[in-house]
């Protein structure tokens, strides 16, 4: 308690600070406000109420009923333990470190008026009612600018509720440390048009979500460990763009949404229980370019998509790198494209769950196919295309996607035998899966950044360490002849 | 003659050396031939051409590609573990007893002062020495290429690796030595040890494949019977180790996360732990009754 | 120093060893003498804890079975030939064993000159000749000054002169206080080396005699077996008859009818003559004959 009370009389004291440099501004700032969060003189730090809250609660509430419409209220750094509503067009304005506190009840920020904007605040510990969805910053109106918050242990971070035009941009949003089935989500549009969600961090939410919410740009926001990194649902003509989608249960889902271009986007590791870098169900019209899919369960997973035969699905120059299984259809799944992409070391690169036809997909376009680092084929005209059609023919996936389970077993010489016979016995070689009627022999360049490598010197002196291990024992094995003297005595 | 009788009757004294110095002593001499003999080099020189042929490739495809962390070097390098490091410790282990029972050293070295245990065990010791010398060099070296490369490898990773093929190696090792105390010449000793290292790289799972589809193995006992082969506890662990889960490997291994949580790894080393300590004790009670000739 | 109480050992149905009870006090000397399969290489091993056995032996006062590896530090042991990891250098096999006998120091060149081979520490064994291996074994025997020899047919692989010279070098060391058993079939060796002699025939103990009486037991004459090349073969039947000797050729050498006190002279009108035998053997008259059957 006394370390807690010491920060807030700190809090306080610096507040006095920021109410003196408000006088300096030419802002509107009632003085009894500003008095207001001066520690009286004879009273120490001890001074609060008896259940414990401090002396600043209610501070922003009232700087905001006395300001008028398209004021800007500075707020003094200090904790503040308060929960907020705005109700008229102004701007909230963090000075130093504000931190409001909603000591773990109900939603902290209400934005019930159109034009405010809210930035630079610390909003932390809001209730953890998933019914009542409370939320650190909900906003119930248009033209809201939502900037540079963080967001800490929080039930939901940023909810838009029917909150059109909003900008939401630079904020840092992480959840509370919870089951994943009792965490909120750390973005919430619904209904909420034409919304810039830009350069947000979102961590240990649930999902960043869309629901019914058309034209709104999504780019260069970093998602970790949550459930879906971006969830679209009805949602249309969204673009998703220059995003790092990581360690969440999957990248990016979209369902039932139309017109959504994903570009430029990195999706790693995505491994959660469904695992997909990108998650498509009956999605159409949409476009997957020059992406970074790597190290997901699945890279790219296709259910019901594209959902009509208005505009093939665009699947192109990506990079699909080193997932389990680089591409899933579901049975049904035609009218897709998917041309001059890198499939790099999928440890599966192609998978039709449920042994189904690919026929209805194409895997080139304009004569030009896809990178296949297991294309066994060569290109003698060096025109840059393999001189046979690359066709996935290996007894074992057949195995796999007949059996599942039998993943156990990856990676065991076994797996090598079996496909060994597989291409020696041609009666038992199964049915090629798809068909790559013009398999490029060089990888597609990708427009998105690469990882920042593992050091390399941690790695070399890693190997040089073991290099000195097998030394040692080399060394052991003689030393016992450097105890002894070759002429003389043998101690 | 009952002089006789009764001054043979007085215990003399005697000095012998102590179990450790005695295991050190012939673990020397085992480590110091182990590391001149002609297989164990070309052992060690497959293992260094196919792991540096794994990083090297497996280098250049991802690395070009910005995939740092990734990279499917790891699985690749786990391949070449379970093919090599089996059959260069069964062989190994297979020569360690057998060889010298039949060449008529074995007579020589128990005519000395040294208990059995200690002749298993010191030879146990030389002969892991190498094995650590030859799969640490390996993968050293792999990590410096890999280094070279582009560094896709986590070094971490590469350390695990090494610290459980070692493992591997041991619990081969055992039974290869146990193969060895077994059989009467040298030359069955090794054909076993080769039988043996094909049935477990692939007999093994080749049967738990035909199990599962013809018998509709439910997924705990495709588990639990894969857990008992130690070249798949090797690689399930090895796995777990690098990506702190064994997800990759499917339904199977979604199920033993989730059953098993945090005692998986001790799971996989409770079944190398077991291949290395049972027959390497079952190969001491054998060595013991049998005669050395 | 050696007490061994109804030993029996049997291979399957084939009795090696049946109830033999022998004992050998500190600084005697005990040879056991039997032609091969007698049953000499298989109590030795038993005494050295090498067979499992019926029975009880303790060396030194400590059971063999129960405390094999102290007995056994009481033990020097040369076998009929060192079979030993040939890459070893010399000094590394020196140092190897003296470790394992728990010898704290140990002085390389006294130890070779001890036993005839200075200055091959650096030789490895692979390249040392029959005689210099025996030599080795027993230099290694004799580390950390154990007070009982064992030696098991050391002179069988060598040939007349490394025999002779080992035989020598057996001598006088046991002359020190040591107690030694030994097998042979060597009837030369027996008398130079032996105080007493177990004779064993099939496994059995045939009679224990001390080794004045040895040569009476033996009989009146044995045969000697020379082995030697086929070129001087004739030459050397000339020059015997010459001498009053009634030799006979068979197969790989010449028998040669020896009285009891005259053994050695055959082989030392032959090296007068320069004519170089191999090898040679004494045979009782029965096993010559024996022997000549076979051939037939």
């Amino acid at each position: 308690m006394n370390a807690t009370r010491s920060i807030l009389a700190t809090a306080s004291r610096l507040g006095v600070i920021g109410a003196c440099m408000v006088g300096f501004g030419s802002l509107r700032l009632a003085p009894a406000l500003a008095q207001d969060t001066m520690p009286p003189p004879s009273e120490g730090p001890g001074v609060r109420d008896a259940a414990g809250v401090a002396l600043n609660a209610g501070v922003i509430g009232r700087l905001i009923n006395a300001a008028k419409p398209g004021d800007t209220i500075l707020v003094p750094a200090g904790a503040y333990r308060e929960h907020i509503r705005v109700d008229r067009p102004l701007s909230l304005i963090a000075q130093g470190r504000v931190v409001i506190d909603g000591m773990g009840s109900g939603d902290i920020v209400e934005i019930a008026a159109p034009n405010v904007t809210f930035r630079g605040f610390i909003v932390r510990d809001t209730g953890i009612d998933l019914d009542k969805e409370n939320a650190a910053i909900r906003v119930l109106a248009d033209h809201a600018v939502i900037e540079n918050n963080t967001l800490e242990d929080i039930l939901f971070g940023i909810d838009l509720k029917q909150a059109p035009d909003a900008i939401v941009r630079g904020n840092f949003i992480g959840g509370k440390d919870l089951d994943i089935a009792r965490r909120g989500d750390g973005l919430r549009l619904w209904r909420s048009d034409r919304a810039l969600v830009e350069r947000n961090t979102i961590h240990d939410g649930r999902d960043a979500i869309l629901w019914y919410s058309q034209n709104v740009t999504v780019r260069n926001n970093t998602s970790r460990r949550c459930r879906y990194g971006f969830h679209l649902m009805y949602s249309d003509d969204v673009l998703i763009e220059n995003n790092e989608l990581t360690h969440n249960s999957v990248g990016v889902y979209l369902m039932y949404s139309k017109g959504v271009a994903l570009r430029g986007n990195r999706l790693l590791a995505n491994r959660g229980p469904s695992g997909y870098g990108i998650g498509l169900k009956e999605t159409d019209q949409f476009s997957i370019t020059d992406n970074l899919i790597a190290g997901n369960r699945a890279g790219v997973y296709l259910d019901g998509s594209p959902f009509t035969n208005l505009k093939p699905g665009d699947i192109s120059h990506n990079t699909i790198a080193c997932n389990d299984v680089g591409l899933t259809f579901l049975p049904s799944v035609k009218g897709n494209v998917i041309a001059a992409n890198n499939f790099v070391d999928n440890i599966e690169q192609v998978c039709v769950s449920g042994r189904g036809e690919l026929t209805g997909n194409e895997f080139a376009a304009k004569d030009r196919g896809n990178f296949w680092t297991d294309y066994a084929g060569y290109d003698a005209d060096r025109d840059g295309i393999g001189d046979f059609a690359h066709e996935s023919v290996t007894l074992f996936e057949n195995l796999l996607d007949r059996e599942p389970k039998l993943r156990l077993l990856l990676f065991s010489p076994a797996q090598q035998a079996i496909e060994f016979v597989g291409r020696a016995i041609p009666a038992i070689r199964p049915e090629p899966k798809f068909f790559d009627p013009a398999p490029l022999t060089s990888p597609v360049r990708v427009a998105t950044n690469s990882s920042p490598a593992p050091s390399r010197l941690a790695l070399a002196i890693s190997g040089l360490g073991l290099a000195s291990v097998s030394s040692l024992v080399y060394l052991a094995s003689r030393a016992f002849s450097l105890t002894i003297r070759r002429k003389g005595t043998v101690a | 003659m009952s002089a006789t009788a009764l001054e043979t009757r007085e215990a003399v004294e005697a000095h012998a050396p102590g179990m450790i110095s005695n295991v050190l002593t012939l673990a020397w001499r085992e480590l110091r031939d182990a590391l001149r003999a002609r297989s164990f080099l070309l052992y060690s020189l497959a293992f260094l051409a196919l792991g540096l042929g794994v990083s090297y490739v497996s280098a250049a495809s991802t690395g070009s590609l910005g995939l740092s962390g990734f990279g499917r070097t790891t699985a690749g390098l786990i391949n070449i573990v379970l093919l090599v490091v089996p059959l260069m410790a069964l062989s190994t282990g297979a020569g360690a007893i057998a060889g010298d029972r039949e060449r008529g050293m074995l007579l020589f070295l128990l005519a000395q002062p040294v208990s059995r245990l200690e002749v298993v065990l010191g030879k146990y010791l030389g002969l892991a020495g190498a094995l650590v010398a030859c799969i640490t060099l390996g993968l050293g070296a792999c990590s410096l290429v890999l280094a070279l490369q582009g560094g896709a490898t986590e070094p971490r990773t590469m350390l695990w690796l090494a610290g459980l093929s070692i493992l591997l190696a041991l619990s081969m090792l055992s039974v290869g030595v146990l193969v060895s105390a077994l059989a009467r010449r040298a030359s069955v000793a090794v054909g076993t040890g080769v039988f043996l290292w094909l049935a477990l790289v692939f007999v093994s799972d080749l049967g738990i494949m035909a199990g599962t589809l013809a018998m509709r193995l439910p997924v705990k006992s495709l588990f639990l019977a894969t857990l008992c082969n130690p070249l798949q506890a090797f690689k399930m662990w090895a796995l777990h180790s690098i990506d702190a889960s064994i997800d990759v490997l499917g339904p199977a291994g979604l199920y033993a996360m989730d059953t098993y949580h945090d005692a998986l790894p001790w799971m996989f080393g409770a079944s190398l732990i077991g291949w290395i300590v049972v027959p390497l004790l079952l190969a001491v009670v054998v060595f013991s009754k049998r005669s050395p000739v | 120093m050696i007490r061994v109480d109804h030993l029996t050992k049997k291979f399957g149905s084939f009795t090696a060893a049946g109830d033999i009870s022998l004992a050998l006090a500190r600084g005697e000397s005990l040879a056991l003498w039997g032609s091969n399969g007698a049953g000499k290489t298989t109590i030795i091993r038993c005494v050295l804890g090498l067979l499992s056995f019926e029975g009880t032996i303790s060396v030194g006062g400590r059971d063999i079975a129960r405390d094999g590896k102290r007995a056994r530090s009481l033990i020097g042991y040369v076998p009929q030939e060192l079979a030993f990891y040939d890459d070893l250098r010399v000094w590394e096999a020196v140092t190897l064993f003296a470790r394992l006998k728990g010898v704290a120091r140990v002085d390389l060149d006294a130890t070779l000159d001890h036993v005839g081979i200075p200055d091959q520490g650096g030789k490895r064994i692979r390249e040392l000749s029959g005689g210099m291996k025996q030599r080795l074994a027993l230099a290694i025997a004799l580390l950390g000054d154990p007070p009982l020899l064992v030696l098991d047919e050391v002179t069988a692989s060598l040939d007349v002169c490394g025999r002779a010279e080992l035989v020598a070098l057996l001598g006088r060391l046991s002359g020190q206080g040591r107690s030694l058993l030994f097998a042979s079939h060597r009837a030369d060796e027996v008398t130079s080396l032996a105080q007493r002699v177990l004779m064993l025939e099939k496994g059995r103990v045939n009679a224990e005699v001390p080794v004045n009486q040895f040569v009476a037991k033996l009989g009146a004459g044995s045969v000697l077996h020379l082995h030697m090349p086929a070129p001087s073969r004739a030459l050397a039947m000339e020059l015997l008859r010459g001498h009053g000797f009634a030799p006979t050729l068979n197969g790989v050498g010449i028998l040669v009818p020896v009285p009891a006190t005259q053994k050695a002279v055959p082989l030392r009108l032959l090296a007068e003559a320069r004519l170089s035998v191999d090898d040679f053997e004494l045979l009782s008259p029965r096993d010559a004959s024996l022997g000549q059957e076979n051939h037939a």
